[in-house]
């Protein structure tokens, strides 16, 4: 029998500062763009610590933070030991912040913000590890959220390892190993993650029933094989493997697009709101990412690489997260504050608790943000960029906004 | 004897509204049965739109809360079940409407 009780949800207290920090991060995040460069190559250390300040400071952050509570419903069973949860975001904050400024001001000091992002990512993985377990019913998803936590691991010990070869000038094929570490994370973890919430949330959220589901675990072991392929080949040089590699995953990814579609059909909350419209925009701009992706085999491309980049993780990460957390915090909140109220006095409906007029702005800025700003980017148009990129601040200070708003409803 | 009726038992459960959705549960076709015996025990058979909702636990809760306000109750109790499964052709027409169907 499938329960979840009371237990398993974590305290309000314990995961609110996961959400709060991730916004902030998201927010400075699109500022401290409006100082980079678009012509200068992935490789510049500019443009990595940004990398690590968005990926580290607002997607892992919110991803742990939202862990806390799907854990438990994934596996159906209670956590292990929810407490370590108070210390992977001081950890993690710690981290990002010395990791993110060595990157720009002094690589030599690296391995100290890298040491304690990677502890406080293991600790992460531990706690996982160790609720995962004690599942007694071992699904598809169960199996994907082990493997996905099983690259995870390997991509932050390689992303160390790399971190030490910098700080210690020792020499290893940077190129080979920033390859794997990326794809590792980046697809083996949080593709991997987000397409395994969302089959959770997408179907919970958007009413839907009585749908096919063997396109997404197809999808979970494609992606799987494709990541082990990639990393392989890439760190033994086996050219044409790699190149396999990357069709492999675009299986995966087709794959994915046609569960979401099977999903969308069989919806039954068919009215638009703030969440639904995100979704789109998430996989609108997988769709570009995965278009340009494909070229990007033929037509080697740094421009045209970025601007991969730029839609896989700004756009589908940023609304696929962004969207979801105009659902997740007035639940939590509501469950803490007006939960204990049901039948006493009149409590509000969730809807009621979204800032819908500044939601619809943060949505319209950054949307268009999204896009053009990557238009520049694959143009090589520095005031293209730009001019998206201060859409973006103006629809992530929205955000911010209704962030706080949500937090604050009484 | 016992003259509870369904009708009363399905009346008390209309204050239980599910937040997210926004609707009551019997409105939304989620309670499939009410059993009465001579004792006035009842036993309420329901299902929940999703397997992982984590309110599971507070829905059945405040079904039983709902249940047990009804004048000569006796025993209430909450059976979850999943089989048929829900799905939104069970819900109240204006349930629908307002959710954007036809
Ligand atoms: C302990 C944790 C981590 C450490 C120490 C670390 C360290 C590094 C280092 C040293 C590089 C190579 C820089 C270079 O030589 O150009 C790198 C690249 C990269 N890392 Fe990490 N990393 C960590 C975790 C992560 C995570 C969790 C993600 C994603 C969610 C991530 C995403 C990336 C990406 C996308 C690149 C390529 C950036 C670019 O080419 O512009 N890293 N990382």
């Amino acid at each position: 029998m499938f329960q979840i009780s009371k237990d398993y949800a974590p305290p309000f207290k314990m995961i609110e500062p996961f959400f709060v920090l991730g916004s902030i991060f998201y927010f400075l995040g699109t500022i401290i763009l409006l100082f980079l460069h678009p012509k200068s190559g992935h490789f510049d250390f500019s443009i990595v610590g940004w990398a690590h300040w968005f990926l580290l400071g607002f997607v892992m952050m919110i991803i742990f933070g939202a862990m806390a509570q799907l854990v438990p419903v994934v596996v159906e069973v209670g956590h292990f030991a929810v407490d370590l949860y108070y210390i992977i975001w001081p950890l993690l904050l710690l981290g990002v912040l010395g990791m993110v400024s060595s990157f720009w001001f002094a690589p030599w000091l690296l391995p100290y913000g890298g040491l304690l992002v990677l502890v406080s990512m293991l600790i992460f993985l531990f706690e996982t590890f160790m609720t995962l377990k004690k599942a007694q019913n071992i699904t598809l998803t169960v199996k994907t959220v082990y493997w996905a936590n099983i690259f995870l691991l390997i991509g932050i010990l390689s992303g160390f390892f790399m971190t030490l070869a910098i700080g210690n000038g020792f020499d290893i094929n940077l190129t080979k190993w920033l390859k794997a570490h990326a794809m590792l994370v980046l697809g083996g973890y949080v593709t991997l993650t987000i397409i395994g919430i969302s089959m959770v949330l997408l179907p919970m959220f958007g009413l839907a029933h009585g749908f096919d589901d063997k396109p997404v675990n197809r999808a979970f072991k494609v992606m799987i094989v494709g990541v082990i392929l990639y990393v392989v080949s890439t760190l033994i040089s086996f050219y044409f493997a790699t190149m396999l590699a990357w069709i492999v995953i675009f299986v995966a990814i087709a794959n994915y697009f046609y569960q979401i579609y099977l999903i969308y059909k069989v919806r039954a909350r068919k009215k638009e709101d703030i969440w639904s419209k995100s979704m789109f925009a998430g996989f609108f701009s997988l769709a570009l990412a995965f278009i340009f992706g494909f070229f990007n085999l033929f037509i080697e491309s740094e421009q045209l690489l970025l601007a991969v980049a730029w839609f896989l993780i700004v756009g589908f990460f940023g609304f696929l997260i962004t969207g979801h957390l105009y659902k997740i915090i007035p639940f939590l909140v509501w469950f803490e504050r007006f939960s204990p109220l049901v039948g006493k006095q009149k409590v509000p409906m969730l809807h009621e608790m979204v800032p819908v007029r500044d939601a619809e702005f943060e949505f319209y800025f950054s949307a268009s943000g999204v896009v053009i700003a990557g238009f520049g980017l694959m143009l090589g148009s520095e005031d293209i960029f730009k001019g998206g990129v201060l859409l973006l601040v103006v629809g992530a200070f929205f955000l911010v906004k209704s962030v706080f708003w949500m937090l604050r409803f009484k | 004897m016992c003259n509870i009726t369904k009708e009363q038992v399905y009346k008390a459960i209309e204050s239980v509204i599910d937040p997210e959705v926004g609707f009551n549960l019997v409105e939304l076709g989620l309670i499939y049965d009410a059993i009465i015996d001579e004792n006035c025990n009842v036993k309420v058979v329901m299902t929940l739109s999703t397997r992982g909702c984590p309110l599971h636990q507070m829905l059945t809760q405040w079904v039983q809360d709902a249940v047990k306000k009804i004048d000569g109750v006796n025993e209430v109790e909450v059976e979850v079940v999943w089989e048929p499964e829900w799905n939104i052709s069970m819900a109240a027409e204006h349930v629908k409407k307002a959710l954007g169907m036809e």
